[in-house]
């Protein structure tokens, strides 16, 4: 077979995989997407991390300006190699692509292609902006900041790719003794890619700068610093568009020499019909039903469906991440630099609630709850109760990594500690928020996998309007939240006259009784729901 | 083209960790012949279909496909064969039209012979009136349908069935029923999973009974008769459920 047939069949592959997936509701979601990264590129470079002090890139340009390229990438980082991570297919490619005469490094080539163009659609707008603003500062043309664009593009799609190779690595052929050290592999290659984030950190070693600076991300920075401050070409700025061009190359190479042999087996399938698929049939918890009242048995199914969907391993390691980057952010001093910046922190902390109670519905088999004999609003809210403790267990640790160096900060500067010690608490509390919210509002619009009714695009479209109802209506809910801990960290005549502990306490339990509340009205109004519905 | 035509399944045997889902499985299918593959649920009918359409790769043992060797040469093995899996999955947001189109390039199908096959067969299936309806819009049983038209778009020498009737309504099993019969006079070879034993009875010139991933017998029905020790007029059902006692 040719070059010439394997760039056709590409293409075919591309253009169909492009028809079957932009419908409007996904065009919806970029659109969605677009607005959230601007909001979190806006607020990355607001809150003034200055990577510059450790990391110097000269170009003459204001700590600002770098601190937005930097947010840039390391957005990108998240959004490719994290976000869209692996190779996700759908049951369909294993059926009708898997089974052609198409090969696997044609399929694989496509498939990363389609991944890149997701990554473009949603990153390459406001990077444009941004460099073309830079480059008009500058006095660089705008062939300039589109270069820049692109070469930052290059960088997001290498994400892509190496997270494809990372997959396609996991399905070749080596023996059990070379596997421990394809997986040490594995985890060195991760290291060295979210390495640039510590640079985040004051006073950081001269030899991760050092490191950072041959690594893909530092690369496409200097390259693109450059190209915006019209920076005269030089042999350092050849070196650096050279080893970019070689890293591209190379993990592109290496994915597509690997995906020649067999990786049809270790893709991963996204479709719900996939998702009891968790490996051997044997489990080691059993689900035991003697001597248990049914609110138990339902609180413990919920759980052990968490664990063998893996869905409770994921919130773990996104929560990892998390505190992470949390903990970076707040050893490198971002939260001391606006007095509520470490608010927008414990709120972001508080909205991984909200993801978790996405997985509930597609889960449900709603038809078995409705022909039984339970009390709904009962039901719904043992489920919560079994969801909110692993996620609590998870996001306690978080919250006081983060937030234990604020209050001795705090503390040695003289200044109250009461704001951010009632954020603590209340961070956790918006986390229960966010969980009944979305569980309202999953069973309300969302499609339990036994629904035959909503055709999946339909599905989408109301996937999408209820994102949008969901995050406005949370944010209504927990602002209130909000606002009391703002009143603790500002407050005013007459309770600045109160002591700051019984102010503390007073507000955690006001804190306590709205969240009591708000959560029971929320639970009560999912049960509602799902007795009302008649699609299933 | 292989030397030899039909299916060649030698000494297979699929792993998945400590579990054995098929045990030095041996298997011939002629060419032109319509095999019936049949065995209690999880006996490993799926797998190893999967294997011959190159979905899974062999722990040990060779698939041969028209001669051609499904792991050392799976695209041209692939270009003989027709799939038409269990369930099948089509992508939902794409027309019938195109949804048939996409699966006839990818299967190297002429752009012309592909635009007149789509509309034939459209025709022959009855949904020429839904050529630019979406997929995801159809019932089931023009899901079905869809589904045989994109397994025989590139005229495959052989087919793979995978229990190509299940949860069917009676109209859309005698139609696939139907279907089978045509592709078996045609001179394809079918290889075909499935629990309807009727089917199997009528239009299988061989049976091969699998169970717990071994062909534990094969031969024409009167062969298994002889096996299971049962009447010459057992059906097949009293057969199957004879040589599968105690699974």
């Amino acid at each position: 077979m040719s070059w010439n047939d394997s760039w056709r069949d590409i293409a075919t592959l591309f253009r169909y995989w492009i028809k079957g997936r932009l419908s409007r509701a996904t065009l919806a979601w970029i659109l969605l997407g677009e607005g959230f990264s601007v909001v979190l590129v806006a607020f990355i470079g607001s809150s003034f991390v200055s990577f510059s002090n450790s990391f110097s890139l000269g170009g003459g340009f204001s700590s600002l300006a770098l601190d937005l390229i930097f947010a840039f990438i390391l957005i990108g980082l998240l959004q490719s190699g994290f976000a869209g991570s692996g190779l996700p297919v759908v049951s369909a490619d294993v059926d009708y692509v898997f089974t052609s005469p198409v090969k696997p490094r044609d399929i694989f080539t496509a498939k990363v292609l389609l991944n890149s163009l997701t990554t473009v659609l949603f990153s390459f707008p406001p990077m444009l902006v941004l460099y073309l603003m830079l480059s008009r500062a500058s006095g660089a043309p705008p062939s300039a900041a589109a270069l820049a664009g692109l070469t930052t593009l290059a960088f997001l799609v290498m994400g892509l790719v190496l997270s494809a190779d990372i997959t396609v690595s996991l399905g070749s052929s080596i023996g059990p003794r070379l596997k421990p050290l394809r997986n040490a592999l594995v985890v060195l290659v991760a290291v060295l890619s979210i390495l640039p984030v510590t640079l985040l950190i004051p006073g950081a070693p001269v030899g991760i700068i050092s490191l950072t600076q041959v690594l893909p991300s530092g690369l496409t920075a200097s390259v693109c610093l450059a190209l915006v401050g019209r920076e005269p070409w030089s042999l350092g700025l050849a070196v650096d568009v050279a080893l970019l061009v070689a890293w591209f190359a190379g993990l592109l190479l290496l994915g597509v020499r690997m995906s020649r042999g067999h990786f049809y087996e270790v893709v991963q399938v996204m479709d719900a019909a996939a998702e009891g698929s968790t490996g051997g049939g044997s489990a080691k918890t059993v689900l035991e039903t003697s001597g248990r009242s049914v609110w138990s048995v339902v609180r413990m199914k919920e759980g052990i469906l968490m664990k063998r969907t893996k869905e409770r391993r994921g919130l773990l390691v996104s929560a990892l991440f998390l505190s992470g980057f949390m903990i970076i952010y707040s050893l490198a001093g971002t939260f001391q630099s606006s007095p509520t910046s470490f608010l927008f922190i414990l709120f972001i902390i508080g909205s991984f609630g909200s993801g978790t109670a996405n997985g509930w519905m597609e889960k449900e088999r709603l038809w078995i709850v409705k022909t039984s004999v339970l009390d709904l609003r009962k039901y719904v809210s043992a489920v919560f109760r079994a969801r909110i403790g692993p996620l609590l267990l998870i996001l306690a640790p978080v919250t006081v990594a983060v937030g234990v160096p604020l209050v001795f900060e705090r503390m040695s500067q003289g200044s109250s500690v009461l704001g951010v010690a009632l954020a603590l608490p209340v961070a956790l509390e918006i986390a229960a928020i966010m969980m009944g919210g979305g569980m309202y509002f999953a069973a309300r619009y969302g499609q339990s996998s036994t629904d035959e009714i909503l055709t999946s695009q339909a599905q989408q479209m109301t996937d999408v309007k209820r994102f949008l109802y969901q995050t406005v209506v949370n944010l209504l809910l927990v602002s209130p939240l909000m606002g009391l801990v703002l009143l603790a960290e500002f407050p005013v005549y007459p309770l600045s006259l109160v002591p700051p502990v019984l102010l503390g306490v007073l507000l955690l339990g006001a804190t306590l009784v709205y969240s009591y509340w708000v959560l029971t009205r929320l639970l009560n109004t999912a049960g509602d729901s799902i007795a009302k519905r008649e699609d299933l | 083209m292989g030397e030899t035509g039909g299916i060649s399944i030698i000494n297979l045997t699929k792993n998945y960790g400590d579990v054995v889902a098929l045990n030095n499985v041996s298997l011939t299918v002629e060419g032109g012949e319509v095999v019936g593959l049949i065995g209690p649920n999880g006996a490993g009918k799926s797998t190893l279909m999967k294997i011959i359409v190159g979905i899974l790769k062999p722990t040990s043992g060779t698939v041969s496909v028209e001669g051609f060797d499904v792991v050392g040469e799976p695209e041209r093995a692939r270009r003989v064969i027709g799939y038409l899996p269990e369930n099948p999955s089509l992508y939902t947001a794409l027309t019938v039209r195109e949804f048939l189109r996409f699966v006839g390039k990818i299967r190297d199908v002429n752009d012309d012979v592909l635009e007149s096959r789509i509309s034939e067969s459209l025709r022959n299936f009855t949904l020429a009136d839904k050529a630019d309806s979406l997929v995801g819009s159809l019932s089931k049983g023009m899901k079905q349908k869809v589904a045989l038209i994109a397994a025989t778009l590139h005229d495959p020498a052989v087919l793979i069935l995978d229990e190509p009737q299940t949860a069917l309504d009676p109209k859309m099993q005698a139609f696939v029923t139907g279907w089978i019969a045509s592709q078996g006079r045609s001179g394809k070879t079918v290889l075909l999973s499935t629990h309807n034993l009727e089917v199997v009875q009528d239009y299988a010139t061989r049976i091969a009974i699998i169970d717990r991933g071994s062909v534990i017998a094969s031969g024409g029905l009167e062969n298994l008769r002889r096996l299971a020790d049962t009447r010459s007029d057992s059906r097949l059902v009293d057969v199957f459920l004879k040589l599968t006692e105690g699974s």
